[in-house]
């Protein structure tokens, strides 16, 4: 009975996305085109080699359509926060008897399954009858995978939520959530399949929060790791859950306070 | 023909794109679009003469910023002639519009960000205002508009009453000979919309300033325009002085007694009788026609039949005559 | 009527950086946000590279040079073209209104009154960073001639998009809401421009050329400054036409924009 308003939230949110038919069409349209783009590249790039460092051209595929996908089921508003900053309305979602960020969470988790029905699975299926997909490697696998992709979610959200709260200080929101946005795109390979990085920057990537994102779920679905190291990966992902929520609760009370004290 | 404003027999009709829903709808509006006529101003004809300051009135969707909008060249009249100080405003634009002002009270045409001053400075430039027409016009409507406080802070951090006396000043400022008036006054303060219809009337009155004005609110209309004229669904109902509508369409009275004791009055012919404290009929309200019953025949009536303490003769307010012509009931 | 016209560009150009000014230390963090968001791609293409070598033959300084001339033909043209991407907004929120009120060309109000510095910088810039790393390592004699081609190249690219932007500006007169084809048009294809057009499926290559021509405003003249094998199957012709393609285009949207003014109406109401 707790959750009910949240899925309230979640719902609301998840029926209000089917009102832009056509902004929507164009955005799986441009999910298909960026993974379409990057394929081309890579073709040029594999020029008829089989493989590179044991890395198939289906693999590299498989990441662009899997992470690409994702990428638009992960979708985050970053101004959820902000907008309610600037305009005041924050102080009233206060005074309401649900939590705030509980709202926040519900409210994307509608609209990201909303986003995995009407827009993963078609441009997964178009991508798949274009360009091919590696099948799941086993039922074990995928289920970690899917799990996997959960926490890879609440990593991307987490640190959404830690950008969302420094509204509070009046920053330039909208250069820092696009700068989040050009690490998250280079860092977490959607862009670039980790595999290919230069070694050094791989290795010094295992200790910030950008692989866990999407290429932890997408090794796991290829089936490149162990059962035990995917345990140790999602403890990781676990950890950046814990360790970016913690800063973004840190930074959400804080400026809680301050508002209270300034009185907005 | 001949006058300073000449509309005739003008019309316009809207083409509004109907969607259909869904996908399917969407892809056939953008292949074969469909669409549903509305015709916002229908068969319009007026003339205005240089100086005069003319009020249009009506309800929402009325047709009245269409009208606006094409005397201003905004828009291509369908059918019809409209000629305003001898240019045909759709087609002369560029020396059309130099000699006219228009201060659209919901939308701003200042520089948001920059000092009020600074967007009076572009205006100049692009109107091309010699330099000493600029300097006698600036310091003669900050002067009358009280805007010195002000002339120097970001248009932003503006009360909307000194924003609107800006956007006023920067629509005359190049001196046009006519100007019009958007809802001037919506959402300012009572002492703002004083002074802002003082200023109009100064300016009409001294200057000769053709003026036509659209507004929602009746004191503006009584406080500034000599002549009146009310659109309802795009035709033009009424077209005269502000004492003529009450001649035509004010012509109910109503008259209050007071009686010494209570009292049942007799019905009397033609004349509704209303108790208006409680059912003892101490203060009763009469109210008729003034074309069939004679107010002073009434009142000695009532003199001599009942014991009278007190009689007040009212007029019908003029907002509630305009509600009585929008919703049909006046003729 | 000359120094008239001048001293208004001037007047306007004035009006626009003073409100820039007024947030400056945000605007520079601003345009440096967009620098670093256009950098995204060449960063990862950097990346690559460093994996694989060449790109369709293409080295990495050859494919700095390429997005160069991208970037810096979209910042030049930004600054004159921000009233036409944004015409949409300008006349649902009633400012086309105002300029046809005002006593001066239309298309002319609508360039000058307009410039997304942020924009102008962060793209612009990095076209010229991109340059000036990739000019002197991919072997182009910086001779006369060559600098002469440079220049009309640059113009003719800005012309092309600008006049995308002035065609869509046009349609918007008859749809009021355009955003949605310029992401299909504009967008979408300006994706695929960065890399050479030889690697993608041939009906991406016919659209480059042909639909939304950015082929001319840099893989064509990237190519007669570079001659790599693969503009063998493309005719030679086009290594010349950047300039012709850029005016006629701009002709064209142009006549169609002043036709198109017959059927404005305003909005709101």
């Amino acid at each position: 009975m707790f959750l009910k308003p949240y899925f309230a939230f979640a719902k609301k949110s998840f029926l209000g996305r089917s009102a832009y038919r056509f902004d929507h069409f164009m955005s799986i349209l441009n999910t298909c085109l960026q993974i379409f783009i990057f394929w081309g590249i890579y073709q040029a790039l594999y020029g008829g080699r089989s493989e590179v460092d044991g890395i198939t051209m289906t693999m590299v595929s498989t990441s662009f359509i899997l992470s690409m996908g994702l990428k638009a089921v992960f979708y985050v508003d970053d101004y959820f926060l902000p907008s309610k900053v600037w305009d005041g309305s924050i102080a009233n979602e206060f005074l309401r008897p649900v939590s705030f960020r509980g709202r926040m969470l519900a409210e994307n988790i509608g609209n990201a399954i909303f986003n995995v029905i009407f827009h993963f699975l078609p441009a997964l299926l178009i991508s798949v009858l274009l360009i091919g997909i590696c099948p799941p490697e086993s039922a074990g696998m995928t289920v970690c995978f899917l799990f996997s992709t959960i926490l890879g979610y609440g990593v991307l959200w987490t640190i959404s939520f830690a950008v969302q709260a420094a509204a509070f200080w009046a920053i330039n929101i909208w250069s820092l959530a696009t700068l989040k946005d050009v690490l998250i795109n280079i860092f977490s390979g959607t862009m670039i399949p980790l595999w290919f990085m230069p070694e050094w920057i791989y290795e010094a990537l295992k200790i910030t929060p950008f692989p866990y994102i999407y290429f932890t779920p997408v090794q796991i679905y290829l089936g490149q790791l162990s059962y035990t190291e995917i345990a140790q990966q999602c403890m990781l992902q676990l950890i950046w859950i814990l360790l970016i929520y913690l800063l973004g609760t840190l930074l959400f009370k804080k400026g809680q306070k301050k508002l209270v004290v300034q009185g907005g | 023909m001949g006058c300073f404003i000449d509309v005739r027999n003008v019309s316009k009709t809207f083409r509004v794109n109907k969607r259909a829903a869904g996908v399917a709808g969407m892809v056939a509006n953008l292949v074969a679009p469909k669409y549903e006529k509305k015709q916002a101003v229908k068969d319009i004809s007026f003339s205005i003469e240089r100086g005069e300051m003319v009020g249009f009135i009506g309800p929402n969707g009325a047709g009245k910023s269409t009208t606006i909008k094409m005397l201003s060249g905004i828009l291509y009249p369908d059918e019809g002639r409209l000629m305003v100080n001898g240019y045909i405003p759709y087609k002369q634009r560029k020396e059309y519009v130099g000699s006219i002002g228009v201060v659209f009270g919901q939308k701003s045409q200042l520089q948001w960000d920059l000092p009020v001053i600074d967007s009076f400075e572009l205006l100049k430039a692009i109107y091309r205002v010699p330099e000493e027409t600029y300097r006698k016009n600036l310091s003669r409507f900050t002067d009358m508009l009280d805007m010195e406080s002000f002339l120097n802070q970001p248009v932003r951090q503006l009360s909307l009453g000194q924003r609107m006396r800006a956007d006023i000043v920067a629509a005359l400022l190049h001196s046009p000979e006519i100007v019009f008036f958007d809802e001037p006054t919506i959402g300012v303060d009572v002492v703002g919309k004083e002074t802002i219809r003082d200023f109009i009337r100064e300016l009409n009155e001294e200057d000769g300033v053709t003026m036509i004005f659209t507004t929602h609110d009746m004191q503006d209309i009584e406080k500034t325009c000599k002549r009146l004229i009310i659109i309802d669904e795009g035709s033009k109902v009424y077209d005269g002085s502000l004492f003529g509508i009450r001649e035509k369409y004010g012509t109910t009275r109503q008259l209050d007694v007071e009686f010494g004791s209570p009292c049942q009055v007799e019905p009397i012919n033609k004349v509704e009788i209303r108790k208006l404290d409680d059912l003892s009929g101490r203060r009763q309200r009469f109210t008729f026609e003034n074309k069939e019953v004679q107010i002073n025949e009434l009142m000695n009536y009532l003199l001599a039949h009942y014991d009278v303490r007190d009689i007040n003769i009212s007029e019908p307010e003029i907002e509630g005559i305009i509600r009585k012509i929008y919703n049909g009931e006046a003729s | 009527m000359k120094s008239d016209t001048l001293h208004m560009m001037l007047v306007y150009t004035k009006t626009i950086m003073k409100a820039w000014f007024q947030y400056r230390s945000n605007a520079l963090l601003s345009s440096l946000t967009v620098f670093l968001r256009e950098a995204t791609g060449i960063v990862v293409i950097y990346f690559t590279l460093l994996k694989f070598g060449t790109l369709g033959g293409w080295n990495i300084y050859e494919m700095l040079f390429l997005f160069s001339l991208l970037f810096l033909t979209y910042g030049i043209m930004i600054i004159f073209f921000t009233g036409l991407r944004d015409f949409g907004k300008t006349v649902r929120d009633g400012g086309f209104d105002r300029f046809i009120l005002r006593p001066r060309g239309l298309l002319f109000q609508l360039i000058f009154t307009n410039a997304d510095w942020f924009a102008a910088v962060g793209h612009g810039g990095l076209g010229i960073a991109l340059f000036l790393i990739s000019a002197g390592r991919v072997g182009i004699q910086w001779n006369a001639v060559n600098i002469l081609y440079y220049l009309f190249t640059v113009m003719g690219g800005v012309l092309i998009q600008g006049a995308i932007f002035l065609l869509l500006a046009a349609l918007n007169i008859y749809l009021l809401e355009t955003n949605s084809l310029k992401e299909l048009f504009y967008w979408n294809m300006r994706k695929f421009a960065g890399y050479p057009i030889s690697i993608f499926h041939k009906a991406i290559q016919v659209c480059m050329i042909y639909v939304v021509p950015f082929a001319f405003v840099n893989y064509f003249p990237a190519q007669y400054l570079l001659r790599k094998p693969d503009m063998a199957q493309y005719p030679q012709l086009y290594l010349y036409i950047t300039p012709i393609v850029g005016i006629v285009m701009y002709l064209a949207a142009y006549g169609f924009w002043k036709y198109s003014l017959k059927f404005y109406k305003s909005s709101g109401n």
